[in-house]
């Protein structure tokens, strides 16, 4: 049989073709540092083909989205916390004792 | 001209000014009121120990908030010296028995159940910002301390790797790995979480 250029063409795409696995890890790894081209490629070829990966991605957007609302969240005044008096005046306590005893 | 640097640190005044504060920080990353008492009172009085090394450079609170979150990343470490760490059994393979399929056939897909479900799992609408907390707050509690702490300073205090990997003394490919897991299962502890 022929063995065209679209043979090997499919040949050269199926080796380099990467599962969910090595897929969501590079949905990851793009957070944190730069993809090269090859592994790019390989995630851009996974994602045309897998929609469950496709989700997987959404979502990760979504957890950098929610986290960046926790984030700042915890930096205004409505997601204070209150020490309770106890606490607070056993710490008080605690440090002037640690004070005095210099 | 007494002692320039009484001036600028209060230590009477820390509790007062600073305890809810810190309390706050500390709960925001370990759920749980007492641990983060606990840890305040540790930084108060690690802070005493160590304001001879003050310089001044930073705020009063900013210095107070730096010596809290090394007690909270050792507190992460603590607990995962203590245990058998299970990262070390793994190192070197990306992928977690967990999420994919070991076996031919379709080797390395999601498992059943274990990818996403959803298409999304924000609700509709305005983000209930206090319920997305406690979320975030239990889905944290529930990983590996040690893909928590790295976790907490990639997302949560927006720390660079180099200053992750020094501090958990782990190499970059070691931190890679530990993120796309603490991910993977943020994602499904969230997904479970909202649909529930």
């Amino acid at each position: 049989m022929a063995k065209g250029p679209g043979y090997r063409m499919m040949v050269f795409m199926s080796k380099r073709m990467i599962a969910c696995d090595e897929a969501s890890f590079l949905i990851s790894l793009r957070e944190d540092r730069k993809l090269n081209f090859r592994r790019w490629w390989q995630l851009k070829m996974h994602l045309l083909t897998c929609h469950l990966c496709r989700k997987y991605a959404k979502q990760i957007g979504e957890l950098n989205c929610s986290m960046e609302v926790y984030r700042e969240g915890c930096s205004t005044e409505s997601c204070t916390h209150h020490l309770s008096p106890e606490a607070g005046s056993h710490m008080e306590k605690a440090v002037s004792r640690e004070l005095n005893a210099k | 001209m007494s002692d320039k640097k009484e001036h600028k640190l209060d230590p009477q005044k820390w509790v007062e000014r600073y305890g809810d504060y810190l309390f706050s920080y500390a709960l925001g990353r370990v759920n749980d009121r007492g641990k983060a008492e606990d840890l305040v009172q540790e930084t108060f009085l690690a802070a005493l120990k160590a304001r001879q090394g003050f310089r001044g450079g930073s705020t009063e609170r900013t210095w107070l908030t730096s010596i809290l979150k090394r007690k909270i990343i050792d507190t992460y470490r603590k607990k995962y010296s203590s245990k058998e760490s299970s990262f070390g059994e793994h190192e070197g393979t990306v992928f977690d028995g967990d999420f994919y399929r070991g076996e031919e056939p379709f080797k390395g897909h999601w498992l059943e159940g274990m990818g996403p479900n959803s298409h999304s799992f924000l609700p509709e609408g305005e983000l209930e910002q206090e319920e997305l907390m406690k979320f975030i707050n239990l889905c944290v509690e529930n990983l590996q301390p040690q893909l928590a702490a790295a976790f907490i300073m990639r997302m949560i205090d927006e720390e660079d790797s180099d200053t992750i990997c020094k501090e958990l003394n782990i190499t970059p490919s070691n931190l890679w790995v530990m993120l796309h897991r603490a991910r993977l299962r943020m994602r499904e502890c969230l997904e479970k979480k909202w649909l529930s």
